[in-house]
């Protein structure tokens, strides 16, 4: 192991902080709140959902500082080495509130005020891409904050009614130059913390990873980290040795390489929407719904995968594409295909020594469709009840073939593979459908819980192949016309 | 100019934005400052062995470990009935429920302490339904009834007759910031609890009874909530008690602050009803006798449900004239935690199950459901008498439904909806109009007060504190206008100070909708009486022998920040300046107003009187885009159009409309509370309870006030605004049945509150199978 430090570095509203010890095991939004009694920021649900603790999160990206919002509640102190963080204290313009404030002052943006920081944070940052917000704009970018008071509209309109000329980016409020200098000067160095009760260890190599994790059996591996986050939120874990991946610039890549895409594991869901939109339609749908702006920021696809959940929102997809997963360790890297990584509940394919270093996606072929799914309470940032991918080759109305997989119906994803043989080879009929349906429902063996019942997921498995059906048949019809 | 209508921003709005608006948990820790967190029942119902606390006393940082033994005065409270105990005694009604206090230096202490405490308990038989509950005789208060003409007779000799049950769920208020008090240890035994509460008084009526402190020795202030919806009316209490028993017993201050999961689990919600209704009607829809027996779940104390009961029971008409009627109402105890107030408390309840009873009714005889509301709607000079004796007086129901019939093109969308089902494979609309006639005051009279101190300072400057607490609805914001209009000063010169039971005793919680109405009343009050001593004065400072100006009080005109008299306006004196003249004469500059609503009785033993000093009137239009297969509901438009009489602040008014109308319509829809068979609740924070989204906001939706200037009996002529848009969420409830009906083949529909996805996919289902299906309550 290289030379390593045993301190965080990180600028908070353009203040340079360093952090050590006990403290760098803390929540950002507890850090702020009790050690710098920045109370601005608010805690409600400390799992991520409400957005009233959203900060700005600014990340080293090409020697340029790029700003977009997390969850402070979520993100803890030793994920945040070389990074730059705005918060709700640091809006202000030379001690004046930004058109941001001013139009959510006049537009009556604000009731009780406890969501309100976070709205006003998450509203500032979405005017680092654009000077003129649209409601579906703000719909879109605003899905991860909660407000119980307004009822939202009198927010889309201060969004709406922003006065673009005193707009100030976060580069002109604090001159990065300083920032960029100091946080590149120690990113190479690896990371090491320990106290009385815990280790944090941040390498920069991917070798350096492997051998820790061989040496620290029952270690966590941090990446986005939004779902570990809350776990320790709410007391379900509680990890002494915890590592994170996101210094390691191997695993920052994403790129389109002999007809896949090949994503790192520190890519974050958001920087695979660019793609996603271009190569996999249906997918970037999906992505749009799996969290809010903040999630996405943060959560990445990886970190998904090997968090294994039957309902993670990407798995289907990756299930029905054959994707490949790259698992590196101290001997080597092999592949995976997904379909034969999980082995039960939370339970994978993956050596001590390993971690997950890409995910592999062929693209999709002319003739193929594909069609993803996600049935939730509320379509946004919610946890789904069922997902469900379907993978076709058509030729004329026949089924070539068909892959077909569903999350949330069992304990982990599965493939269809009695549908899918049914429908192989015949023509899409609805009567055939109908049949497939049937067939779904006797593949599948759901549970009620706090998401849906059982009858009413045995009830969507048959009704998700007829939408499917159905939505095929109206393209089929606009084709025609 | 009068600054009365104007749409000003929020008193706190630049703190709002800026984050720098102080709430309970922001107030910096003191050094010494304790934190104070619970050890509750691990069933919902459960007698109390032992409690060994033993080994959490020795971990580092734990101070102090409290049961009800450790309570001076009495461990029994409740704003009704008391039934409550802060602290479990012998048996525990609900899961959570408190039994051991921890107070600690941190929280990692505090967690420890949890599992080192030892709890015995022998689990006994839950009871979590209203069925169960029925069948067990289990219930609170006394059965109410109101019954006017004879229903029997007429159910014997109608040619159509429905009968049904309807159930809807609770609701969790979840107000953003949580149960949140501090307390502050003073003096002699003293308190000062700064509390994020809708009722300081009963903080300090209820903590000097159980810490057996005199209510002279404890003080509640309330700077603001992170909201409130009725949450923290009677359920902040408790936690204020427990800092408070803290404060007392260490000398240190104490705060409590829960965290979501926690407050979702152990505190009160929107009261489940499941009601059993049989309506008779004519041929056209018109009916002509309504049975309704209204059964909700109070859970495991009486708390406040047996008056939201009767707002339920008093809500029953919703819009309509119901000859012959007959409502009954009991209130089920299970072991639940204690339901609670929440925005409407039991008119939305008690409305809805007769909306639904409309739509029963169109769809039984084929005709379109808003027919069935134009006609049963009360009338303006006959058909106006409610179904306790009230009059409707100005009433504009008939108005506000023709007008927004025509202004939401529901005529025209109705056909476009029809013609879409019968054609589209993948999906379903609805379109539907639900009304709301809210009765505004308290139905417990005495509750009809309100106080406010008023106190002008020598610069001219004003400190307002009423017995009103903020919650974000704007009250501080409407009291600023009020006392700025009356003395006719700028608005900025009038400063809202906290609320604190010191300068307000024997408050009555904000609540009812009825927070600028007593309190601004009382605010009114207090300024006319200053005012009428600063006249007197005037009229002898502007009184003149060579003028041939007599000393006249009724020629004093207070406009525009000055002073004068109207026989000589020229002659005028700044108020700035003349208040520290008045004061040099020794003219008092403060006053305490007081203000009671005037002819409000009810009498509940008989089910009649007239509870409301006048109603809070509007409908909705909602379009609903249903997705067949998976069951997503999209509200595609909502128009509104409502009647709050003449507005003290549109901007502020507007915000409770749009606001109310969501939250109904997250009731309605997505907001579900789900539990285990042991009674603990699944559906604990928002990952699994989903409030509405932003982008759950209707992508078309017009909101509009109702022109209406005859409210004279209320404060600037304008109507209580908090509760009564909320039951305009209904329409959206009402526009999925409406959708369903359309694919029924004239099957009837069953169909509970919340419409979720399952609901809706699952109604679909009942089509080809049962016609009417009485669910069993899934509490």
């Amino acid at each position: 192991m290289s030379k390593s430090r045993d301190y965080i570095l990180l600028y908070i509203n353009g203040k340079k902080t360093k952090i050590k010890d006990d403290l760098a095991f803390k929540s950002l939004s507890d850090f702020l709140r009790y050690e710098k009694q920045m109370v601005g920021t608010k805690i409600v649900c400390s799992e991520g959902d409400c957005g009233s603790c959203t900060v700005v999160h600014g990340k080293l990206e090409n020697d340029k500082l790029n700003y977009k919002i997390v969850n402070s509640c979520i993100k803890y102190m030793y994920q945040l080495d070389g990074t730059h963080i705005i918060t709700v204290e640091g809006l202000k313009l030379n001690g004046c509130l930004n058109p941001i404030q001013e139009s959510m002052v006049k537009n009556h943006g604000a009731q009780c005020g406890f969501c309100t920081p976070g709205f006003v944070v998450a509203m500032t940052a979405m005017f680092e891409d654009k000077n003129k917000l649209t409601q579906k704009d703000l719909k879109d970018g605003l899905n991860g904050n909660l407000c119980r008071c307004t009822g939202y509209e009198s927010i889309i309109k201060s969004g709406m009614d922003v006065d673009a000329s005193k707009l100030t980016y976060f580069d002109q409020m604090y001159e990065p130059q300083q920032i960029i200098d100091d946080l590149k000067e120690i990113k190479q160095i690896p990371i090491f913390i320990e106290t009385s009760e815990k280790k944090f260890f941040s390498p920069v190599d991917l070798k350096s990873a492997c051998e820790f994790k061989a040496l620290n059996q029952g270690l966590t591996i941090i990446s986005g980290g939004t779902d570990i986050g809350v776990q320790i939120n709410k007391g379900m874990r509680d990890p002494n040795t915890i590592m994170s991946t996101s210094a390691i610039d191997s695993l920052k890549e994403i790129s389109v390489k002999d007809e896949y895409l090949v994503i790192g594991a520190r890519v974050t869901l958001s920087q695979i929407e660019a793609f996603a939109s271009e190569l996999y339609p249906a997918f970037y749908d999906i992505l749009k719904w799996f969290g809010s702006p903040q999630i996405r920021n943060s959560g990445t696809l990886v970190g998904n995968i090997a968090n294994g959940s039957p309902i993670a929102d990407t798995t289907p997809f990756l299930f029905v594409m054959n994707a490949q997963v790259e698992l590196s360790g101290i001997n080597g890297v092999r592949q995976v295909n997904i379909n034969d990584f999980y082995k039960g509940y939370k339970s994978l394919d993956l050596n001590n020594d390993e971690i997950i270093s890409k995910i592999s996606i062929p693209l999709l072929k002319d003739n193929q469709k594909l069609k993803l799914y996600k049935v939730s309470k509320r379509k946004d940032m919610d946890i789904s009840t069922l997902t469900a991918a379907f993978l076709m080759d058509e030729n004329q109305g026949k089924i070539e073939s068909i892959k077909i997989a569903f999350g949330g119906v069992g304990p982990t994803v599965i493939r269809l593979k009695k549908t899918e043989e049914f429908l192989n080879g015949k023509y899409l009929t609805e009567e055939n459908i109908l049949q497939a349906g049937q067939i779904a429902r006797d593949e599948i063996t759901p549970i009620s819980d706090v998401r849906g019942s059982k009858d009413f997921r045995l009830k969507l498995s048959e009704n998700i192949m007829k939408k499917f059906y159905f939505e095929c048949l109206e393209e089929e019809q606009v084709i025609c016309q | 100019m009068s600054i009365i209508g104007k749409n000003i921003p929020h008193d706190s709005a630049i703190g709002h934005v800026t984050g720098e608006s102080v709430f309970i948990d922001d107030m910096p820790f003191a050094k010494n400052e304790l934190i104070v967190d619970f050890v509750g029942s691990p069933y919902a119902h459960g007698e109390l062995i032992s409690v060994d606390t033993s080994e959490a006393e020795k971990i580092e940082g734990i101070i102090g470990l409290y049961t009800y033994k450790d309570l001076d005065g009495i461990n029994k409270f409740g704003p009704i009935i008391q039934d409550e105990h802060l602290l479990v005694e012998h048996t525990a009604t609900f899961m959570g429920e408190p039994i051991v206090v921890i107070a600690g230096e941190t929280r990692q202490a505090i967690a420890k302490a949890k599992k080192a405490i030892k709890i015995v308990m022998k689990e006994l038989e839950p009871v979590f339904t209203i069925d169960e509950a029925i069948k067990r005789e289990q219930y609170i208060g006394v059965p109410r009834f109101i019954i006017r003409g004879d229903v029997q007779s007429v159910f014997k000799t109608s040619e159509h007759i429905l009968e049904g049950t309807f159930i809807n769920g609770g609701q969790e208020q979840f107000y953003l910031e949580s149960q949140a008090s501090i307390a502050y240890p003073g003096e002699d035994n003293t308190l000062v609890i700064h509390s994020s509460t809708q009722h300081p008084s009963e903080i300090v009526q209820v903590a000097a009874s159980i810490l057996g402190l005199q209510q002279n020795q404890v003080i509640c202030i309330t700077k603001r909530m992170g909201g409130g919806f009725g949450g923290k009316e009677s359920q902040a209490c408790h936690f204020a008690v427990m800092a408070g028993l803290v404060a007392l017993k260490t000398k240190r201050p104490a705060r409590a602050v829960l965290n979501k999961d926690t407050d979702m689990m152990v505190t009160g919600k929107r009261h489940p009803f499941q009601n059993n209704y049989k309506v008779a009607f004519d041929k056209n829809g018109m009916i002509t006798a309504l049975k309704v027996d209204l059964f909700s779940n109070g859970g495991a104390a009486a708390d406040l449900s047996t008056s939201i009961l009767e707002r339920a029971m008093l809500h029953s008409d919703s819009a309509y004239y119901l000859p012959n009627v007959e409502i009954n109402g009991r209130v089920c105890k299970t072991n639940l935690p204690p339901n609670t107030a929440f925005r409407g408390f039991g008119g939305p309840q008690g409305t809805l199950n007769t909306e639904n009873i409309i739509e029963e009714i169109a769809h039984y005889l084929k005709k379109d459901a808003y027919e069935i509301r134009r006609i049963n709607c009360y009338g303006v000079n006959d058909r106006n008498i409610t179904p306790y004796g009230q009059i409707i007086h100005n009433n504009v129901l008939p108005e506000i439904f023709d007008e927004l019939i025509y202004s939401s093109d529901y005529t025209e969308r109705l056909e476009a909806v029809k013609e879409f089902n019968s054609v589209s494979k993948t999906h379903l609309k609805g379109i539907s109009l639900s009304p709301v006639k809210f009765g505004i005051s308290f139905t417990t009279k005495f509750l009809n007060q309100g106080s406010a101190l008023v106190n002008i300072y020598l610069d001219g400057t004003v400190q307002v504190s009423t017995g009103g607490t903020e919650m974000g609805q704007g009250l501080n914001t409407k009291i600023r206008q009020i006392v700025a209009d009356e003395f006719s000063i700028d608005y900025e010169t009038v400063r809202i100070m906290a609320t604190s039971t010191e300068k307000n005793n024997n408050t009555s919680p904000t609540a009812a909708s009825s927070g600028t109405d007593i309190n601004g009343s009382a605010a009114v009050v207090a300024c006319q009486a200053i005012r009428d001593r600063l006249s007197e004065f005037a009229a002898q400072y502007f009184s003149s022998f060579e003028n041939g100006i007599t000393k006249a009080k009724e020629h004093i005109v207070f406009k525009d920040n000055y002073i004068f008299d109207n026989r000589l306006p020229d002659n005028k004196i700044a108020f700035k300046d003349f208040v520290v003249l008045a004061y040099r004469e020794r003219v008092s500059l403060g006053e305490r107003g007081f203000y009671q609503t005037p002819g409000v009785d009810f009498n509940r033993d008989t089910g009649k009187g007239n509870p409301f000093l006048y109603f809070t009137n509007g409908a909705a239009v909602s379009e609903v885009l249903i997705d067949k297969f998976t069951g997503e509901l999209k509200v595609l438009r909502s128009d509104i159009l409502i009647d709050i009489g003449e507005s003290i602040n549109v901007g502020i008014d507007r915000g409770q409309v749009i606001g109310g109308f969501i939250q109904g319509m997250g009731w309605v829809t997505g907001e579900e509370l789900k539990y285990n068979e042991k009674g603990y609740l699944l559906s604990h924070s928002p990952t699994t309870y989903k409030i509405p989204n932003i982008t759950d906001v209707p992508d078309i939706f017009n909101v509009n006030f109702f022109k209406n200037d005859t409210n004279i009996v209320n404060v600037k002529k304008s109507k209580a605004v908090g509760e009564p848009p909320l039951l305009l969420g209904i329409s959206v409830w009402t526009a999925v049945k409406h959708a369903l009906s359309c694919v029924s083949s004239g099957k009837r529909i069953n169909l509970s509150v919340p419409a979720t996805n399952e609901e809706i996919i699952m109604a679909i289902d009942q089509f080809e199978e049962i016609p009417i299906k009485i669910k069993v309550l899934e509490y």
